[in-house]
């Protein structure tokens, strides 16, 4: 039977350069100066520089993984952590520079902000460009800024909780984070209030040999609910970008949030984001995620379910094609009784690409009567790729119930048969087959995400049958 | 005392999560290996022969690491080759006792089983109650083509006693290899085991069990490589843990490129009988070859209430109801054992660890 072609996801939206102008590059390379050099230009109160420098100390002590992908490709001296666009921070689409308004325009974000969102934050490079929220929300006191303001603005909160749910000693590239942070949102839902209508932060990397380090921090206090969707993209270049964001989650009491990731960065970018999520008593915290980028991912979101009743919940999905090792898991550490996780990923590997789910479920002796679920399903399109598998599991009280199941294996011959015995080509066939394999993680998106994960899977079937 | 670094998975994830590897403290490991005769062997057929050997010149692909392998390859007390030649499936037993002069064993054991060959092989290691003693073993088997094995390893050694296994397969074309482990002894129990399918259509079943009990800590690190098409593994592993047992399990099945149409499934179930024992498990599935099957599951948790309660309604007390819950669980895997002395020793050992 010949192979069916199935292509690559069409990148020519996300491939669209413009110049690299900005106001402000910062020199390459990582050393105290260039720290306070960034903090002085974004005019931070001292304790935030002092973190930085802190972080910077953390970030030079702390090894490289001694696991997972290769990323010895990394130099830090050919990276410049800062990049300011020609931009301020702007409300309103018709303040933006043309060349960055179009780029957001072809992306869809005016678009899906005025059809489906409560509230949208774009970032371009190091800073927000633009962010604005429904009227009705402010009035229920829910904010919604870009990190900078944030700390300006509200440093009470920030100082209780920016990087106290991810310490930067939690990895070395935390600790870079924590050093050249620049850019993310900050959300903080009041009690009980409920945001029916999802907000939406997007974030563009333009500039080459550049890095992203975006800081989101949302706040969901009791009772109160959120829907967050995060999208990322960057068009390719020669030499290697750094994305090394870091997204702290605070689920309070009875709360609930999703939080949904589309990221489609170029493949020559190494995506070494952390995201973390302590969810409280009763609260539920869902990680929506499709993985299609990157050259290299290192993505593992985690969440802590500290408050008795808490509830967590991955679908997650990755594509990896040529050139690609992507290395996405999940993590849930269960700390009181009664909690649950439930954990769904699938990947789909081709063309020489990698895809490898690796994952932590620990349920700690005070979890009683906890439950986790694992499943994992792999599928291999031809037989240059590679797909691995590699759970941990930790359970340490006899009243926990936990099981994990994973398969491996290629789109099955039966069903192609039994398919095309309905009068369906091969082609179609294994196209459906494989849409059907990622529909149980695009049902969880929105719909307009639904469809762009779609197309995103780009399914071109070729050759003779036989 | 320095830590020992021992039991390598073949491939790495986070430091964190602690499975790397297995890092222990207070071990000693004898430097000068005494003599150990307490050794008593069963043979029903002259056609399997079993000889003493100085050669244990072999490589291993994995091994506990190289303080244990190169102490058994150049200072083990007790080298023996196994040579199959039977037709027939009959039975070797190998029965090593330890006592007060036989207290460390560092043993090598060459199993040759001959093209079309049939037997079954039984490992014991035994001991009596109160001494610490010391296994440092390998097992090395090379099923040729077309041979039918079953490998039988049994732990019954003291809670007090440090036991260190590396067993490493080669299957040729059509070789079918059955091991089965029994895991109940020693304070610590350290295994480590690799099969490499190399013959088209070989096949090996992997069964183990392990009891805990005390502060006893077993890391069993199963890995096995698919190289031959239509090749086929199956690892089941069932456990009970009670009072601060440990048990770390890493499975690895790993299909190479070209194993087309091979398959492996894997699953490795934990009965948590104390809230202080702790269970980990690292299931890994890494594939290279499209046309595939893999399969893993893992579970770990309590006994079903719902059968403890069924079986306490019938009479049973609470004690008598979990060994028949154990018993239950295990007889999967002790059903496999066709030798019915060992499979009641078995028995009676799961009801005096649970007593």
């Amino acid at each position: 039977m010949a192979k069916t072609k199935i292509e690559d996801i069409n990148r020519n939206i996300y491939d669209i350069k413009n110049e690299d102008e900005y106001e402000f590059k910062i020199e390459k390379g990582l050393t105290p100066d260039i720290i306070k050099e960034i903090s002085k230009q974004k005019n931070e109160p001292d304790w935030m520089r002092d973190f930085r420098l802190k972080a910077l100390e953390i970030y030079n002590k702390l090894e490289l993984p001694t696991w997972g992908p290769d990323i010895s490709e990394l130099n830090m001296n050919d990276i410049a952590t800062y990049v300011k666009p020609k931009s301020k921070l702007n409300s309103s689409w018709d303040d933006v520079p043309e060349d960055i308004k179009n780029t957001f325009d072809k992306l869809g974000i005016p678009e899906a902000e005025k059809e489906s969102l409560a509230g949208v934050g774009a970032q371009y490079d190091s800073e927000v460009v633009y962010h604005s929220m429904k009227e009705e929300l402010i009035k229920q006191g829910v904010i919604y800024t870009d990190m900078e303001t944030a700390v300006k603005k509200y440093p009470g909160i920030v100082k209780e909780h920016f990087m106290k749910c991810v310490p930067i000693y939690d990895h070395k590239f935390v600790a870079l984070h924590g050093a050249v942070w620049s850019g993310g949102s900050f959300v903080y839902v009041p009690e009980g209030v409920k945001v029916d209508i999802p907000l939406q932060s997007y974030f563009r990397l333009n500039s080459p040999e550049a890095g992203q380090f975006e800081h989101t921090l949302i706040i969901v206090n009791e009772g109160a609910s959120l829907h967050f969707i995060e999208g990322c993209s960057a068009p390719k270049y020669n030499k290697v970008n750094l994305h090394a964001g870091c997204v702290e989650l605070y689920v309070k009491d009875n709360a609930h949030l999703r939080y949904s990731t589309i990221e489609n960065w170029s493949k020559n970018m190494l995506n070494l984001n952390t995201k973390k999520a302590l969810v409280g008593k009763n609260a539920s915290m869902e990680w929506v995620s499709g993985s299609f980028g990157s050259k290299v991912s290192m993505l593992y979101p985690m969440s802590i379910l500290n408050g008795e009743g808490a509830k967590t919940e991955f679908t997650g999905i990755s594509f990896a094609g040529k050139g690609q090792n992507l290395d996405n898991g999940f993590k849930v550490v269960h700390n009181a009784p009664n909690t649950s996780s439930v954990v769904n990923s699938k990947s789909i590997s081709k063309d020489g690409g990698k895809c490898t789910y690796r994952a932590l479920t620990r349920i700690n002796k005070q979890a009683k009567k906890s439950k986790g679920m694992v499943s994992c399903e792999s599928l291999m399109l031809d037989d240059i790729s590679i797909s691995d598998t590699i759970p941990v599991n930790d359970v340490r009280t006899e009243t926990a119930e936990f099981s994990h199941e994973a398969k491996i294996g290629k789109i099955s011959d039966k069903a192609i048969f039994y398919l095309m015995s309905r009068g369906m080509s091969e082609e179609d066939a294994k196209a459906m087959i494989v849409r059907g394999f990622a529909y149980p993680i695009s049902k969880e998106l929105p719909v307009e995400y639904a469809v762009e994960m779609n197309n995103l899977i780009n399914l071109e079937l070729e050759g003779a049958i036989g | 005392m320095e830590k020992i670094k021992l039991n390598e998975t073949p491939v790495r994830t986070s430091r964190n999560f602690n499975m790397n590897n297995i890092k222990l403290e207070n071990i000693k490991i004898p430097k000068v290996i005494k003599t150990f005769d307490n050794i008593s062997i069963n043979n029903e057929t002259s056609k399997i022969q079993i000889e003493k050997t100085s050669n244990n010149n072999y490589d291993l692909t994995y091994g506990l690491g190289n303080i244990f392998t190169n102490q058994v390859k150049n200072n083990s007390n007790q080298s023996l080759k196994v040579q199959v030649d039977s037709k027939t499936n009959k039975e070797l037993q190998i029965d090593f006792k330890f006592d007060s002069n036989n207290s460390n064993l560092v043993d090598s054991i060459i199993i040759n089983a001959n093209e079309s060959s049939k037997g079954t092989i039984i490992i014991k290691y035994l001991s009596d109650e109160n001494k610490e003693y010391y296994h440092n073993g390998i097992i090395k088997l090379f099923a040729k083509k077309n041979s039918n094995i079953n490998v039988i390893v049994v732990n019954l050694l003291n809670s007090n006693s440090n036991n260190f296994v590396s067993i490493d397969n080669e299957l040729c074309e059509n070789a079918n290899v059955n091991y089965t482990i029994i895991d109940f002894g020693g304070k610590n129990s350290i295994s480590n085991y690799y099969s490499n399918l190399k013959g088209e259509h070989s096949s090996n079943s992997l069964n183990s069990i392990y009891l805990g009990k005390e502060n006893q800590l077993f890391d069993l690190n199963y890995i096995a490589e698919l190289r031959g098409i239509k090749t086929n593994i199956d690892i089941e592993v069932q456990g009970a843990l009670t009072d601060k047992a440990i048990k770390h399990f890493k499975g690895t099945i790993d299909f190479k490129k070209g194993a087309k149409k091979a398959k492996g499934n894997e699953n490795e179930s934990c009965m948590l009988l104390s809230d202080n024992a702790k269970s980990l498990a690292l299931p890994m599935l890494l594939c290279s070859e499209e046309d595939v099957e893999g399969n893993h599951s893992s579970s770990s948790g309590k006994t079903g209430e719902k059968e403890l309660f069924y079986i306490m309604s019938r009479g049973f007390d609470i004690k008598e109801a979990m060994k028949l819950m154990v018993r239950a669980k295990f007889n999967k895997i002790l059903e496999n054992i066709k030798n019915e002395d060992l499979k009641n020793q078995i028995i009676n050992e799961i009801d005096k660890k649970l007593d």
